[in-house]
Protein backbone atom coordinates (compact mmCIF):
# COMPACT_ATOMS: atom_id res chain seq x y z
CA UNK A 1 0.00 0.00 0.00
CA UNK A 2 2.69 2.35 0.78
CA UNK A 3 4.05 1.64 -2.57
CA UNK A 4 0.86 3.18 -4.35
CA UNK A 5 1.20 6.10 -2.00
CA UNK A 6 5.01 6.93 -2.99
CA UNK A 7 4.37 6.73 -6.98
CA UNK A 8 1.29 9.18 -6.56
CA UNK A 9 2.92 12.05 -4.54
CA UNK A 10 6.18 11.48 -6.82
CA UNK A 11 3.91 11.93 -9.82
CA UNK A 12 2.79 15.33 -8.06
CA UNK A 13 5.95 16.21 -6.80
CA UNK A 14 7.51 16.17 -10.34
CA UNK A 15 4.36 17.04 -11.81
CA UNK A 16 4.50 20.47 -10.06
CA UNK A 17 8.03 21.43 -10.66
CA UNK A 18 7.93 20.50 -14.00
CA UNK A 19 4.65 22.82 -14.37
CA UNK A 20 6.12 25.78 -13.08
CA UNK A 21 9.40 25.49 -14.85
CA UNK A 22 7.38 25.05 -17.80
CA UNK A 23 5.39 28.31 -16.89
CA UNK A 24 8.90 30.03 -16.86
CA UNK A 25 10.17 28.97 -19.99
CA UNK A 26 6.53 29.57 -21.62
CA UNK A 27 6.66 33.36 -19.80
CA UNK A 28 10.13 33.95 -21.37
CA UNK A 29 8.83 33.42 -24.58
CA UNK A 30 7.41 36.66 -25.17
CA UNK A 31 9.88 38.42 -22.50
CA UNK A 32 12.99 37.01 -24.85
CA UNK A 33 11.34 38.45 -27.98
CA UNK A 34 10.64 41.94 -25.99
CA UNK A 35 14.35 42.14 -25.37
CA UNK A 36 15.49 40.55 -28.59
CA UNK A 37 13.80 43.09 -30.75
CA UNK A 38 13.14 45.79 -28.58
CA UNK A 39 10.22 46.29 -29.06
CA UNK A 40 8.38 46.69 -26.29
CA UNK A 41 4.04 46.48 -26.81
CA UNK A 42 2.31 48.95 -24.43
CA UNK A 43 0.95 47.22 -20.87
CA UNK A 44 -2.68 49.17 -21.77
CA UNK A 45 -2.73 47.59 -25.47
CA UNK A 46 -1.44 43.83 -23.83
CA UNK A 47 -4.55 44.39 -20.99
CA UNK A 48 -6.83 45.44 -23.27
CA UNK A 49 -6.30 42.82 -25.96
CA UNK A 50 -6.13 40.44 -22.76
CA UNK A 51 -9.49 41.00 -21.44
CA UNK A 52 -12.04 39.83 -23.43
CA UNK A 53 -9.73 36.73 -23.99
CA UNK A 54 -9.03 36.69 -20.22
CA UNK A 55 -13.31 36.47 -19.57
CA UNK A 56 -14.06 34.34 -21.95
CA UNK A 57 -10.80 31.85 -21.15
CA UNK A 58 -10.41 32.17 -17.61
CA UNK A 59 -13.81 30.71 -16.44
CA UNK A 60 -12.92 27.65 -19.12
CA UNK A 61 -9.91 27.20 -17.41
CA UNK A 62 -11.07 26.69 -14.14
CA UNK A 63 -13.98 24.51 -15.82
CA UNK A 64 -11.60 22.18 -17.49
CA UNK A 65 -9.51 21.64 -14.41
CA UNK A 66 -12.51 20.68 -12.57
CA UNK A 67 -13.35 18.24 -15.00
CA UNK A 68 -10.68 16.96 -16.24
CA UNK A 69 -8.93 16.32 -12.70
CA UNK A 70 -11.07 13.15 -12.37
CA UNK A 71 -10.99 11.62 -16.32
CA UNK A 72 -7.04 12.43 -16.89
CA UNK A 73 -5.66 10.63 -13.73
CA UNK A 74 -2.37 12.34 -12.13
CA UNK A 75 0.04 12.16 -14.67
CA UNK A 76 -2.14 12.63 -17.53
CA UNK A 77 -2.99 16.11 -16.09
CA UNK A 78 0.70 17.48 -15.45
CA UNK A 79 1.41 16.56 -19.02
CA UNK A 80 -2.02 17.41 -21.02
CA UNK A 81 -2.36 20.81 -19.49
CA UNK A 82 0.99 21.18 -21.03
CA UNK A 83 0.48 19.80 -24.20
CA UNK A 84 -3.10 21.19 -24.74
CA UNK A 85 -5.74 19.48 -27.21
CA UNK A 86 -7.29 17.75 -24.22
CA UNK A 87 -11.04 16.75 -25.47
CA UNK A 88 -9.88 16.09 -29.18
CA UNK A 89 -7.12 14.48 -28.65
CA UNK A 90 -5.49 13.77 -24.85
CA UNK A 91 -8.55 11.97 -23.40
CA UNK A 92 -9.86 10.12 -26.25
CA UNK A 93 -6.60 8.60 -26.58
CA UNK A 94 -7.05 7.87 -22.86
CA UNK A 95 -10.14 6.00 -22.68
CA UNK A 96 -9.13 4.01 -25.94
CA UNK A 97 -6.25 3.00 -24.62
CA UNK A 98 -7.92 1.81 -21.16
CA UNK A 99 -10.55 0.23 -23.01
CA UNK A 100 -8.15 -1.35 -25.23
CA UNK A 101 -5.86 -2.75 -22.22
CA UNK A 102 -9.36 -3.88 -20.20
CA UNK A 103 -8.46 -1.73 -17.47
CA UNK A 104 -10.63 0.18 -15.04
CA UNK A 105 -10.08 4.47 -15.10
CA UNK A 106 -10.45 4.26 -11.22
CA UNK A 107 -7.67 1.64 -10.83
CA UNK A 108 -3.79 2.26 -10.26
CA UNK A 109 -3.05 0.16 -13.82
CA UNK A 110 -5.49 2.63 -15.61
CA UNK A 111 -3.43 5.50 -14.17
CA UNK A 112 -0.84 4.11 -15.46
CA UNK A 113 -1.66 3.31 -18.80
CA UNK A 114 -3.79 6.94 -19.13
CA UNK A 115 -0.44 8.57 -18.31
CA UNK A 116 1.29 5.85 -21.07
CA UNK A 117 -0.94 6.77 -23.08
CA UNK A 118 -0.92 10.63 -23.15
CA UNK A 119 2.80 10.63 -23.29
CA UNK A 120 2.94 8.91 -25.88
CA UNK A 121 0.33 10.92 -27.76
CA UNK A 122 2.33 14.18 -26.93
CA UNK A 123 5.53 13.18 -28.09
CA UNK A 124 4.13 11.82 -31.38
CA UNK A 125 1.76 14.86 -31.72
CA UNK A 126 5.21 17.15 -31.29
CA UNK A 127 7.27 15.07 -33.29
CA UNK A 128 4.77 15.12 -36.36
CA UNK A 129 3.93 18.35 -36.21
CA UNK A 130 7.48 19.69 -35.95
CA UNK A 131 8.63 17.33 -39.08
CA UNK A 132 5.16 18.63 -41.05
CA UNK A 133 5.53 22.40 -40.55
CA UNK A 134 9.56 22.26 -40.91
CA UNK A 135 9.87 19.54 -43.65
CA UNK A 136 7.01 19.21 -45.52
CA UNK A 137 5.65 22.61 -45.70
CA UNK A 138 5.26 22.70 -49.09
CA UNK A 139 2.77 19.25 -49.21
CA UNK A 140 0.75 20.49 -45.59
CA UNK A 141 -1.72 23.21 -47.48
CA UNK A 142 -1.95 20.59 -50.55
CA UNK A 143 -3.56 17.95 -48.22
CA UNK A 144 -5.43 20.76 -45.73
CA UNK A 145 -6.00 22.87 -48.43
CA UNK A 146 -9.92 23.52 -48.58
CA UNK A 147 -10.53 21.74 -52.47
CA UNK A 148 -8.17 18.72 -51.54
CA UNK A 149 -10.09 15.44 -51.58
CA UNK A 150 -9.08 15.29 -47.71
CA UNK A 151 -9.91 18.37 -46.54
CA UNK A 152 -14.20 16.88 -45.96
CA UNK A 153 -12.26 14.12 -44.00
CA UNK A 154 -10.37 16.53 -41.69
CA UNK A 155 -13.27 18.89 -41.00
CA UNK A 156 -14.78 16.08 -39.60
CA UNK A 157 -12.02 14.19 -37.65
CA UNK A 158 -14.10 14.45 -34.16
CA UNK A 159 -16.82 12.86 -35.55
CA UNK A 160 -15.02 9.64 -36.68
CA UNK A 161 -12.88 9.48 -33.56
CA UNK A 162 -15.99 9.62 -31.16
CA UNK A 163 -17.85 7.49 -33.10
CA UNK A 164 -15.33 5.07 -32.73
CA UNK A 165 -14.80 5.51 -28.71
CA UNK A 166 -18.58 5.82 -28.19
CA UNK A 167 -19.07 2.77 -29.88
CA UNK A 168 -16.85 0.95 -27.27
CA UNK A 169 -18.48 2.27 -24.40
CA UNK A 170 -22.09 1.86 -26.24
CA UNK A 171 -21.76 -1.83 -26.28
CA UNK A 172 -20.44 -1.38 -22.30
CA UNK A 173 -22.57 1.08 -20.46
CA UNK A 174 -25.99 1.39 -23.29
CA UNK A 175 -28.03 2.64 -20.25
CA UNK A 176 -25.54 5.63 -19.41
CA UNK A 177 -25.38 6.79 -22.48
CA UNK A 178 -29.52 8.00 -22.76
CA UNK A 179 -29.76 10.54 -20.47
CA UNK A 180 -26.48 12.80 -21.31
CA UNK A 181 -27.07 12.48 -24.87
CA UNK A 182 -30.88 13.10 -24.85
CA UNK A 183 -29.91 16.46 -22.54
CA UNK A 184 -26.81 17.35 -25.37
CA UNK A 185 -29.26 16.61 -28.56
CA UNK A 186 -32.25 18.62 -26.65
CA UNK A 187 -29.66 22.01 -25.94
CA UNK A 188 -28.21 21.36 -29.24
CA UNK A 189 -32.00 21.60 -30.88
CA UNK A 190 -32.39 24.95 -29.66
CA UNK A 191 -28.99 26.13 -29.57
CA UNK A 192 -26.90 24.97 -32.16
CA UNK A 193 -24.18 26.80 -31.84
CA UNK A 194 -23.12 25.93 -28.38
CA UNK A 195 -19.39 24.77 -28.32
CA UNK A 196 -18.05 21.41 -27.11
CA UNK A 197 -15.79 23.52 -24.30
CA UNK A 198 -19.52 24.36 -22.45
CA UNK A 199 -20.93 21.08 -23.52
CA UNK A 200 -18.60 19.19 -22.03
CA UNK A 201 -19.10 19.74 -18.44
CA UNK A 202 -22.80 19.71 -19.43
CA UNK A 203 -22.79 16.34 -20.71
CA UNK A 204 -20.29 15.24 -17.30
CA UNK A 205 -22.39 16.42 -15.06
CA UNK A 206 -25.53 15.06 -16.40
CA UNK A 207 -24.13 11.37 -17.50
CA UNK A 208 -22.48 11.12 -13.35
CA UNK A 209 -25.46 12.29 -12.12
CA UNK A 210 -27.93 9.96 -13.76
CA UNK A 211 -25.29 6.86 -13.08
CA UNK A 212 -25.52 7.56 -9.44
CA UNK A 213 -29.20 7.17 -9.79
CA UNK A 214 -29.40 4.19 -11.51
CA UNK A 215 -26.96 2.56 -9.59
CA UNK A 216 -28.71 3.12 -6.27
CA UNK A 217 -31.99 1.89 -7.86
CA UNK A 218 -29.93 -1.01 -9.14
CA UNK A 219 -30.71 -0.37 -13.08
CA UNK A 220 -27.23 -0.44 -13.68
CA UNK A 221 -23.93 -2.09 -11.17
CA UNK B 1 16.97 41.43 -43.88
CA UNK B 2 15.16 38.13 -43.39
CA UNK B 3 12.08 38.60 -41.71
CA UNK B 4 12.18 38.48 -38.34
CA UNK B 5 9.14 36.79 -37.65
CA UNK B 6 11.56 33.58 -38.74
CA UNK B 7 14.46 34.55 -37.69
CA UNK B 8 17.23 31.86 -36.59
CA UNK B 9 16.53 33.32 -32.72
CA UNK B 10 12.67 32.43 -33.18
CA UNK B 11 13.46 29.54 -34.36
CA UNK B 12 15.99 28.71 -31.09
CA UNK B 13 13.24 30.18 -28.84
CA UNK B 14 10.80 27.48 -30.17
CA UNK B 15 13.25 24.81 -29.78
CA UNK B 16 14.14 25.40 -26.14
CA UNK B 17 10.33 25.13 -25.65
CA UNK B 18 9.97 22.02 -27.72
CA UNK B 19 13.06 20.20 -26.08
CA UNK B 20 11.57 21.64 -22.23
CA UNK B 21 7.85 20.03 -23.35
CA UNK B 22 9.33 16.58 -24.80
CA UNK B 23 11.23 16.26 -21.76
CA UNK B 24 8.73 16.63 -19.76
CA UNK B 25 6.72 14.09 -21.69
CA UNK B 26 9.46 11.50 -21.92
CA UNK B 27 10.04 11.63 -17.99
CA UNK B 28 6.45 10.85 -17.05
CA UNK B 29 6.55 7.91 -19.85
CA UNK B 30 9.36 6.28 -18.34
CA UNK B 31 8.36 6.82 -14.81
CA UNK B 32 4.91 5.12 -15.55
CA UNK B 33 6.56 2.23 -17.88
CA UNK B 34 8.53 1.17 -14.80
CA UNK B 35 5.54 1.56 -12.80
CA UNK B 36 3.67 -0.05 -14.98
CA UNK B 37 6.07 -3.55 -14.79
CA UNK B 38 5.87 -2.92 -11.21
CA UNK B 39 2.10 -3.64 -10.87
CA UNK B 40 2.29 -6.44 -13.15
CA UNK B 41 1.01 -4.81 -16.34
CA UNK B 42 2.39 -6.77 -19.45
CA UNK B 43 5.23 -4.90 -21.48
CA UNK B 44 2.90 -6.04 -24.67
CA UNK B 45 -0.11 -4.45 -23.55
CA UNK B 46 2.29 -1.29 -22.45
CA UNK B 47 3.67 -1.54 -26.32
CA UNK B 48 0.42 -2.12 -27.44
CA UNK B 49 -0.73 1.01 -26.16
CA UNK B 50 2.26 3.00 -27.42
CA UNK B 51 1.79 1.99 -31.11
CA UNK B 52 -1.91 2.51 -30.91
CA UNK B 53 -1.97 5.72 -29.55
CA UNK B 54 0.68 7.35 -32.06
CA UNK B 55 -1.73 5.93 -35.09
CA UNK B 56 -4.58 8.11 -33.45
CA UNK B 57 -2.44 11.11 -32.80
CA UNK B 58 -1.76 11.32 -36.24
CA UNK B 59 -4.75 12.83 -37.60
CA UNK B 60 -5.28 15.11 -35.23
CA UNK B 61 -1.77 16.22 -35.36
CA UNK B 62 -2.15 17.23 -38.88
CA UNK B 63 -5.18 19.33 -38.19
CA UNK B 64 -3.11 20.91 -35.61
CA UNK B 65 -0.18 21.90 -38.72
CA UNK B 66 -2.98 22.78 -40.86
CA UNK B 67 -3.80 25.29 -37.60
CA UNK B 68 0.12 26.39 -37.36
CA UNK B 69 0.19 26.84 -41.31
CA UNK B 70 -3.19 29.09 -41.23
CA UNK B 71 -1.67 31.28 -39.03
CA UNK B 72 1.60 31.27 -40.73
CA UNK B 73 0.40 33.90 -42.83
CA UNK B 74 -0.09 36.79 -40.39
CA UNK B 75 2.42 35.37 -38.00
CA UNK B 76 5.00 33.14 -39.50
CA UNK B 77 5.63 30.05 -39.14
CA UNK B 78 7.38 29.94 -35.84
CA UNK B 79 5.01 31.66 -33.08
CA UNK B 80 2.06 29.72 -33.93
CA UNK B 81 4.27 26.46 -34.21
CA UNK B 82 5.44 27.22 -30.36
CA UNK B 83 2.03 27.77 -29.43
CA UNK B 84 1.07 24.59 -30.39
CA UNK B 85 3.59 23.13 -28.35
CA UNK B 86 2.04 24.42 -25.16
CA UNK B 87 -1.55 24.91 -24.55
CA UNK B 88 -2.16 25.72 -27.98
CA UNK B 89 -5.62 25.33 -29.98
CA UNK B 90 -6.75 27.06 -32.92
CA UNK B 91 -10.00 28.83 -31.79
CA UNK B 92 -7.84 29.76 -28.64
CA UNK B 93 -4.63 31.45 -30.50
CA UNK B 94 -7.14 32.74 -33.33
CA UNK B 95 -9.51 34.80 -31.03
CA UNK B 96 -6.10 36.25 -28.91
CA UNK B 97 -4.20 37.23 -31.84
CA UNK B 98 -7.03 39.02 -33.35
CA UNK B 99 -7.79 40.88 -29.43
CA UNK B 100 -4.74 41.54 -29.67
CA UNK B 101 -4.13 43.21 -32.76
CA UNK B 102 -7.75 45.20 -32.41
CA UNK B 103 -6.68 46.84 -30.03
CA UNK B 104 -3.81 48.13 -31.74
CA UNK B 105 -6.53 49.16 -33.82
CA UNK B 106 -5.94 46.00 -36.78
CA UNK B 107 -8.63 44.25 -38.27
CA UNK B 108 -7.85 40.88 -38.58
CA UNK B 109 -5.27 37.97 -39.36
CA UNK B 110 -5.64 38.10 -42.77
CA UNK B 111 -2.91 40.70 -43.21
CA UNK B 112 0.56 40.11 -42.16
CA UNK B 113 1.94 41.62 -39.15
CA UNK B 114 4.95 43.77 -39.73
CA UNK B 115 5.92 45.41 -36.45
CA UNK B 116 7.80 43.49 -34.31
CA UNK B 117 5.81 45.77 -31.52
CA UNK B 118 2.40 44.19 -32.11
CA UNK B 119 3.74 41.03 -33.27
CA UNK B 120 5.09 40.68 -29.03
CA UNK B 121 1.79 42.23 -28.31
CA UNK B 122 0.12 39.19 -29.35
CA UNK B 123 2.97 36.53 -28.41
CA UNK B 124 1.67 38.27 -24.81
CA UNK B 125 -1.61 37.85 -25.11
CA UNK B 126 -1.59 34.30 -26.41
CA UNK B 127 0.85 33.65 -22.99
CA UNK B 128 -1.44 35.26 -20.35
CA UNK B 129 -4.48 33.98 -21.81
CA UNK B 130 -3.69 30.56 -21.71
CA UNK B 131 -1.39 30.01 -18.85
CA UNK B 132 -4.19 29.72 -15.94
CA UNK B 133 -3.91 26.06 -16.25
CA UNK B 134 -0.15 25.90 -15.54
CA UNK B 135 -0.87 27.88 -12.25
CA UNK B 136 -4.06 26.64 -10.65
CA UNK B 137 -2.61 22.69 -11.20
CA UNK B 138 0.06 23.34 -8.97
CA UNK B 139 -1.50 24.25 -6.53
CA UNK B 140 -5.02 22.44 -6.35
CA UNK B 141 -4.25 19.39 -8.19
CA UNK B 142 -3.54 17.30 -5.19
CA UNK B 143 -6.05 18.52 -2.69
CA UNK B 144 -8.93 18.01 -5.68
CA UNK B 145 -7.55 14.51 -6.26
CA UNK B 146 -7.54 13.52 -2.62
CA UNK B 147 -11.12 14.84 -1.87
CA UNK B 148 -11.80 12.56 -5.13
CA UNK B 149 -10.35 9.87 -3.97
CA UNK B 150 -11.14 9.82 -0.33
CA UNK B 151 -14.91 10.11 -1.74
CA UNK B 152 -14.18 7.16 -4.54
CA UNK B 153 -12.40 4.80 -2.16
CA UNK B 154 -15.45 4.45 -0.14
CA UNK B 155 -17.16 2.28 -3.25
CA UNK B 156 -15.10 1.09 -5.92
CA UNK B 157 -17.97 -0.19 -8.04
CA UNK B 158 -19.33 3.05 -7.40
CA UNK B 159 -16.39 5.05 -8.44
CA UNK B 160 -16.01 2.36 -11.67
CA UNK B 161 -19.59 3.47 -12.53
CA UNK B 162 -18.67 7.46 -11.92
CA UNK B 163 -16.00 7.72 -13.86
CA UNK B 164 -17.19 5.32 -16.83
CA UNK B 165 -20.25 7.82 -16.64
CA UNK B 166 -17.88 11.04 -17.22
CA UNK B 167 -16.32 9.68 -20.15
CA UNK B 168 -19.70 8.51 -21.81
CA UNK B 169 -20.77 12.36 -20.95
CA UNK B 170 -17.76 13.77 -22.94
CA UNK B 171 -18.21 11.63 -25.40
CA UNK B 172 -21.81 12.35 -25.43
CA UNK B 173 -20.93 15.98 -26.03
CA UNK B 174 -19.37 15.45 -29.37
CA UNK B 175 -21.20 12.84 -30.97
CA UNK B 176 -24.42 15.60 -30.16
CA UNK B 177 -22.66 18.35 -32.15
CA UNK B 178 -21.85 15.78 -35.16
CA UNK B 179 -25.50 14.99 -35.20
CA UNK B 180 -26.84 18.64 -34.27
CA UNK B 181 -24.45 20.95 -34.18
CA UNK B 182 -24.22 24.20 -35.87
CA UNK B 183 -21.38 24.46 -38.10
CA UNK B 184 -18.53 27.10 -36.57
CA UNK B 185 -16.59 28.71 -39.66
CA UNK B 186 -15.31 30.97 -37.30
CA UNK B 187 -13.01 28.62 -35.68
CA UNK B 188 -11.66 26.81 -38.71
CA UNK B 189 -10.92 29.38 -40.99
CA UNK B 190 -9.17 26.74 -43.47
CA UNK B 191 -10.92 24.30 -43.84
CA UNK B 192 -14.99 23.53 -44.91
CA UNK B 193 -17.77 23.69 -42.50
CA UNK B 194 -18.00 21.39 -39.53
CA UNK B 195 -21.71 21.26 -38.60
CA UNK B 196 -23.80 18.56 -38.96
CA UNK B 197 -25.00 17.20 -41.83
CA UNK B 198 -24.44 14.37 -44.47
CA UNK B 199 -20.72 14.14 -43.68
CA UNK B 200 -20.54 14.67 -40.35
CA UNK B 201 -22.95 11.35 -39.83
CA UNK B 202 -21.62 9.52 -42.05
CA UNK B 203 -17.84 9.52 -40.24
CA UNK B 204 -20.40 9.23 -37.21
CA UNK B 205 -22.06 5.90 -38.55
CA UNK B 206 -19.27 4.50 -40.62
CA UNK B 207 -16.78 4.47 -37.28
CA UNK B 208 -19.17 3.34 -34.62
CA UNK B 209 -20.04 0.09 -37.73
CA UNK B 210 -16.30 -0.35 -38.07
CA UNK B 211 -15.57 -0.33 -34.54
CA UNK B 212 -18.72 -2.66 -33.77
CA UNK B 213 -17.62 -5.23 -36.05
CA UNK B 214 -13.88 -4.98 -35.36
CA UNK B 215 -14.42 -5.36 -31.75
CA UNK B 216 -16.91 -8.39 -32.14
CA UNK B 217 -13.98 -9.99 -34.79
CA UNK B 218 -10.86 -9.54 -31.84
CA UNK B 219 -13.68 -10.91 -29.33
CA UNK B 220 -14.68 -13.68 -30.79
CA UNK B 221 -11.03 -15.14 -32.27
CA UNK B 222 -8.87 -13.96 -29.56
CA UNK B 223 -7.04 -11.64 -31.40
CA UNK B 224 -5.10 -9.24 -28.83
CA UNK B 225 -3.37 -6.77 -31.05
CA UNK B 226 -7.04 -5.97 -33.53
CA UNK B 227 -8.49 -4.98 -29.56
CA UNK B 228 -5.29 -2.30 -29.42
CA UNK B 229 -6.18 -1.55 -33.26
CA UNK B 230 -9.51 -1.49 -33.47
CA UNK B 231 -10.04 2.60 -32.52
CA UNK B 232 -7.49 3.59 -34.42
CA UNK B 233 -8.58 1.61 -37.56
CA UNK B 234 -11.92 2.68 -37.51
CA UNK B 235 -11.99 6.09 -36.88
CA UNK B 236 -9.20 6.04 -40.95
CA UNK B 237 -12.33 3.79 -41.64
CA UNK B 238 -15.25 7.05 -40.68
CA UNK B 239 -12.72 9.32 -42.59
CA UNK B 240 -12.29 7.45 -45.58
CA UNK B 241 -15.69 6.66 -45.84
CA UNK B 242 -16.28 10.92 -45.67
CA UNK B 243 -13.56 11.17 -48.28
CA UNK B 244 -15.82 8.22 -50.25
CA UNK B 245 -19.33 10.35 -49.62
CA UNK B 246 -17.79 13.84 -50.76
CA UNK B 247 -16.22 12.00 -54.02
CA UNK B 248 -19.89 9.69 -55.15
CA UNK B 249 -22.45 11.79 -54.18
CA UNK B 250 -23.63 14.98 -55.74
CA UNK B 251 -22.33 17.93 -53.99
CA UNK B 252 -25.76 19.58 -53.03
CA UNK B 253 -26.43 16.28 -50.95
CA UNK B 254 -23.06 15.43 -49.69
CA UNK B 255 -22.14 18.89 -48.15
CA UNK B 256 -25.82 19.46 -46.91
CA UNK B 257 -25.59 20.76 -43.24
CA UNK B 258 -29.23 20.60 -41.54
CA UNK B 259 -28.37 23.48 -39.26
CA UNK B 260 -27.15 25.65 -42.03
Amino acid sequence: MKKVRDYNDSVHFYGRLSMVFILIVFIGVPLSMCIFYNAWPKPSAVIKGLIPIAMLYYPTAVVEVLTYAPLLGTGGMYISFITGDISNLKLPCAIAAMNAAKVKPSSEEGEIISTISIAASSIATIVIVAICVFFLRPIIPIITDETSVFAPAFAHVLPALFGAIGAAYLLKYPKTVIAPLAVILLILAFSGQMQVGLLIPIGVIVAVVAAHFMYKAKLIK
Amino acid sequence: MTDFKEATFMYVIGLVVAVVVLAQAVFFLVKAWRRGKELGISVQDMKNTVVSIVMFSVTPALSIVATVVALAGALGLVLPWVRTLIIGNISFETAAASSAMSSYGLGSLSSEVTDPEIFSAIAWVMTLGSMLPLILIPIFLKTIQKKMGKTLAKDTKWADVIASAAFVGLISAFVGRAILGQGNIKTSPDVLTDGAGVLSVTALISSVVFMLILQKIADKRQIKWLDAFAMPISMFAGMGMVILAAQILPPEIAFFEWRG
